[in-house]
C-alpha cells in the first residue's frame, strides 16, 4: 500500500498550503542588482581589463603589442624587483607580528580594572583615524637630520649618533616599519578589545581557583577564546602590510637607491612615472596573486578547528 | 491598476531614476570638461592652456596668458598642475580625450611628458610653418617627427650650478676653476661650518641633475653627439671615461664634505634654505630657480656657473629649451586654430622677448645681442660661443634611463652600491626599451 505523507490527502493529492506573502516584506534580491552591477563593473571588469595589459607592452598612450609572458620574465630577471619583493615581505610580516603583539598587549592592559582605560584607548586609537600621508610627513620631520631625534642626541652630547635616519640603507626600512606600526596598533587593539569582551570573567576566575597562573590563563583560556579576533587582525594586517604604499612614498620615496622600494611603489613608478603601463600591470597582477596566496595561508592557519 | 502594482512601479521607477540621474550628472560634468575651455569673450574663440607649476606665486605661463588676453581679447582658460604629477596627469588626460587645447610638454622623449612619444601616438597636432620657423636647427630632432613640428619652444634654460656669490664673498671663497680646486674649497668650507653644495639627496631628480651638470664638461664637451653614439651602440655609460669621471667626482665630493650634513636625506628645502641663509654656497638647479629664490630671499645674490671641469678640462654648460608648447590633436578645430594663433603671436620676437623676461630665462635665438638677466652674465660668453649642450636626458630613449642614473647615484651617496653597477644599470635601462 502506498504511503501517504501528511501533506497529501487520502487520494494522494497535494494539499501543501499555498505560500502566502508575508505581511511585512524586508526586500528582494533584485534590489541589490545596481550595486552588484557597479561592483562587477568597477572591481572585476576593470581588474580583468587591467590584467590584460600585463601581457602587452603598452606605454600608457598609443598602440601596443601582445607580448605574452615577457613582462613576467623581466620581473623575475630584475634584481631590483626581487629586492622590492623582499622589502614587501619584510614590511608585511614585521607589520603583522608587531601590530598584533603590541595591539594584544595594549588590549589586555586596557581591558578591565584600569580606571583611565577609556581615555588611554582613545589616545592609542587616535592615530588610526589620521591620514597615513599626514602621519608619515610628521614622522619625516621627526627623522629629519635637523629633526627632534638628532637634536635630542645632540643635547645628550652624542653627535656621533646623529644620522639621516631615512637615508641610511640599513635603517630606512625599519623607520618605515616603525611608522606603520605606530599608526595601526590602535586598530588592532580595538579588534582584540572586542574579542576580549566576549570572554566571560567567570571562566578566568574558575581557572584562577583551579590554580592557573596569569600566563596559564592567558594561554589556555583567553587566547583560544579570541581566535576570531586573531584571524581578523592577522588577515587585515597582512594584507595592509603587503600593499604598503603611502608611508614609503611619503617617507623615503623608495630610496635611498631603491632600498625601501616595495611592490606597490614599483607598480606606481613603472606605470605612471616611467610610462611602462604593461610592465606595471604585470607587477600589479603579481602583487595581487601574492596577497591572495598569503591571505589564504593566513586564513588556513588561524581558522577555528574546534 | 491595483494600488499594490502602482506601489511596485513607483519603487521600480525610483530604482532606475536614481542611478540614471547620477549617470546624467556625471556625463554632464564630462561634457563640460570636453568643451575645451572658455569660449572666449564676444565672438573671439578662446582655448584652454595646461602648464606645470611648483610654487603658489603666479606662474610665468599665467602671466603670459593674461598678457595675451589683455592684448587680443581672447580668453584663455589657464589650468595649472603640480610639477611632480604633471606628466602623469597630462598623459592620462590626453589618452582620455579631455586634455587642454594647448599644453606645455618637454622636448625629446626622455621624460613622462615628452613630446615625441605623444606625437607618435597621434595625440598632438602638427604645428604651422610659423611655429616651425622658431625651432633652431640644433633642437629640431627634439621637437619634430616625420618632418612635422609638434612643439614650439619658448626659451632656453641654462643648467649648471647656482652660485651664491654674496655668501661666497662672506666666506672668502672664489668659484673653483677645476675639480681639484673645488675639493680643496670643500675642506676649507667644512672647517667654517658651511658646505659647497646644498643637495636634495632624498630627491633623485636633484641628484640626476647634478650628474648631468657634471657631464657637460666631462662627456658632451668632447663628444657632443655622445647620445647618438650611445643609440648606435658605439659607446656605453659603463665603459665611457667621461661618465666614469662623473660618478667618481660625485663620490669624491661626497667623501670630501662638499655636501651639507645629512645631504643624503635632504629635500628641496635644504637647497632653498642653504642658499637663502648662506650656509651653502651653491646648488644644482635650473637657471629659473635662481630668479625664484632671489625674488623670495632678500639680499641674496645668485648667479649661474658652469660646473668646474676636471683639471685641464674645458668650461661647458647645459642649455636647451626644456619646455615647449603643443596643441591637443583631439581639440575642436576652432580651438586648435585659436591655440595656433596664440603660438604665432608668441613667436613674434617682441612677445618672445617679453616672455623670456617674465620667466627669467634666455631667448631661444640671438643670445649674442640679447639683454640677459643679471644671473646669466657669468655664462653669457659660453652661451654666445656655443659652448653648451642640450640637457642630455631630453635625447635619451625613455624616462627609465634618467631614473636609473638618479636612483643609482642617490644610493651611492647613501653608501649603497658601487659606481660600476650604477652605470651598468643605466645602460640596461637604455637598452631595455
Amino acid at each position: 500500500m502506498r504511503e501517504v505523507s501528511p501533506e497529501q490527502g487520502a487520494g494522494g493529492g497535494d494539499i501543501r498550503p499555498r505560500r502566502v506573502r508575508p505581511l511585512i516584506s524586508y526586500g528582494h534580491w533584485w534590489w541589490a542588482l545596481p550595486a552588484v552591477l557597479m561592483v562587477v563593473l568597477v572591481h572585476y571588469v576593470a581588474t580583468a581589463g587591467g590584467a590584460f595589459y600585463a601581457f602587452t607592452n603598452w606605454t600608457g598612450v598609443g598602440a601596443f603589442d601582445f607580448i605574452g609572458l615577457e613582462n613576467f620574465r623581466k620581473i623575475i630577471d630584475d634584481p631590483t624587483l626581487l629586492g622590492s619583493l623582499k622589502n614587501t615581505l619584510f614590511l608585511a610580516f614585521g607589520f603583522l607580528v608587531l601590530t598584533n603583539v603590541f595591539g594584544l598587549m595594549l588590549a589586555l592592559a586596557l581591558n578591565r580594572t584600569l580606571k583611565s582605560r577609556y581615555l588611554l584607548r582613545v589616545l592609542i586609537f587616535m592615530p588610526v583615524v589620521l591620514s597615513p600621508l599626514a602621519v608619515s610627513y610628521i614622522w619625516k620631520f621627526i627623522f629629519d637630520f635637523n629633526g627632534p631625534i638628532n637634536q635630542f642626541l645632540g643635547w645628550l652630547g652624542r653627535e656621533d649618533w646623529q644620522r639621516p635616519w631615512l637615508a641610511e640603507p640599513g635603517l630606512a626600512l625599519w623607520a618605515v616599519l616603525i611608522v606603520m606600526v605606530w599608526q595601526t596598533t590602535g586598530l588592532v587593539m580595538v579588534i582584540y578589545l572586542a574579542g576580549l569582551a566576549t570572554v566571560p570573567p567567570e571562566i578566568e576566575e574558575a581557572g584562577a581557583l583551579d590554580g592557573a597562573g596569569t600566563w596559564g590563563r592567558f594561554w589556555h583560556i583567553t587566547l583560544p577564546s579570541i581566535r576570531a579576533s586573531t584571524a581578523i587582525a592577522g588577515t587585515l594586517m597582512l594584507v595592509q602590510g603587503l600593499r604598503v604604499f603611502d608611508q614609503v612614498m611619503a617617507l623615503t620615496g623608495g630610496g635611498p637607491g631603491g632600498a625601501t622600494e616595495t611592490l606597490a611603489t614599483q607598480v606606481y613608478k613603472e606605470t605612471f612615472a616611467l610610462s611602462n603601463f604593461g610592465f606595471g600591470a604585470a607587477l600589479a597582477l603579481m602583487l595581487t596573486a601574492i596577497i591572495l596566496v598569503f591571505s589564504a595561508l593566513q586564513q588556513a592557519a588561524t581558522r577555528d578547528r574546534t | 491598476m491595483t494600488k499594490q502594482n502602482s506601489g511596485i512601479r513607483r519603487r521600480l521607477s525610483a530604482l532606475v531614476a536614481v542611478p540614471l540621474a547620477g549617470a546624467l550628472s556625471l556625463s554632464a560634468c564630462s561634457t563640460s570638461g570636453d568643451a575645451g575651455g572658455d569660449s572666449g569673450s564676444g565672438d573671439k574663440q578662446g582655448f584652454s592652456f595646461l602648464f606645470p607649476t611648483s610654487t603658489t606665486t603666479e606662474s610665468p605661463y599665467e602671466a603670459l596668458a593674461k598678457k595675451y588676453t589683455a592684448e587680443t581679447g581672447v580668453a584663455i582658460d589657464a589650468r595649472k598642475l603640480p610639477n611632480d604629477s604633471y606628466g602623469t596627469s597630462l598623459r592620462t588626460q590626453l589618452q582620455g580625450g579631455n586634455a587642454a587645447d594647448l599644453m606645455v610638454v618637454a622636448p625629446g622623449r626622455g621624460q613622462d611628458y615628452a613630446v615625441l612619444p605623444l606625437a607618435e601616438a597621434g595625440l598632438l597636432e602638427p604645428l604651422s610653418a610659423g611655429s616651425t620657423a622658431v625651432v633652431p636647427d640644433a633642437y629640431k630632432a627634439l621637437l619634430e617627427q616625420d618632418g612635422k613640428t609638434y612643439a614650439q619652444p619658448t626659451d632656453i634654460v641654462p643648467v649648471g650650478i647656482v652660485w651664491n656669490s654674496g655668501a661666497a664673498t662672506e666666506a672668502g671663497a672664489q668659484f673653483p676653476a677645476d675639480a681639484t680646486a673645488m675639493l680643496s674649497l670643500c675642506q676649507d668650507l667644512t672647517g667654517k661650518g658651511k658646505s659647497l653644495v646644498a643637495l636634495a639627496g632624498s630627491a633623485p631628480p636633484n641628484v640626476g641633475l647634478m650628474a648631468m651638470s657634471l657631464s657637460a664638461s666631462r662627456v658632451y664637451a668632447q663628444t657632443p653627439d655622445w647620445n647618438q653614439q650611445r643609440a648606435d651602440g658605439k659607446v656605453s655609460f659603463a665603459q665611457d671615461a667621461g661618465w666614469k669621471d662623473v660618478v667618481a667626482t660625485i663620490e669624491q665630493m661626497n667623501k670630501g664634505g662638499c655636501f651639507q650634513k645629512g645631504a643624503a636625506g635632504g629635500g628641496f628645502d635644504a637647497i632653498t634654505q642653504g642658499l637663502a641663509r648662506g650656509t651653502s654656497l651653491s646648488a644644482f638647479a635650473p637657471g629659473g630657480s635662481a630668479t625664484e629664490i632671489m625674488n623670495n630671499a632678500e639680499g641674496v645674490t645668485l648667479e649661474i656657473r658652469a660646473f668646474p671641469p676636471a683639471a685641464g678640462g674645458k668650461q661647458y654648460l647645459l642649455a636647451s629649451p626644456n619646455y615647449a608648447m603643443s596643441i591637443n590633436a583631439k581639440a575642436d578645430a576652432e580651438q586648435k586654430k585659436a591655440a595656433q594663433t596664440f603660438l604665432e603671436w608668441l613667436a613674434k620676437p617682441e612677445n618672445a622677448a617679453e616672455f623670456t623676461k617674465i620667466e627669467g630665462q634666455v631667448p631661444i635665438s640671438g643670445v649674442e645681442g640679447a639683454e640677459l638677466a643679471p644671473q646669466y652674465a657669468t655664462v653669457k660668453d659660453l652661451l654666445a660661443g656655443g659652448d653648451y649642450a642640450p640637457l642630455p636626458n631630453l635625447s635619451w630613449p625613455n624616462p627609465s634611463v634618467y631614473d636609473q642614473l638618479s636612483k643609482g647615484l642617490q644610493g651611492l651617496i647613501a653608501g649603497r652600491g658601487d659606481a660600476a653597477s650604477v652605470l651598468a644599470a643605466v645602460d640596461k635601462a637604455w637598452d631595455s626599451k
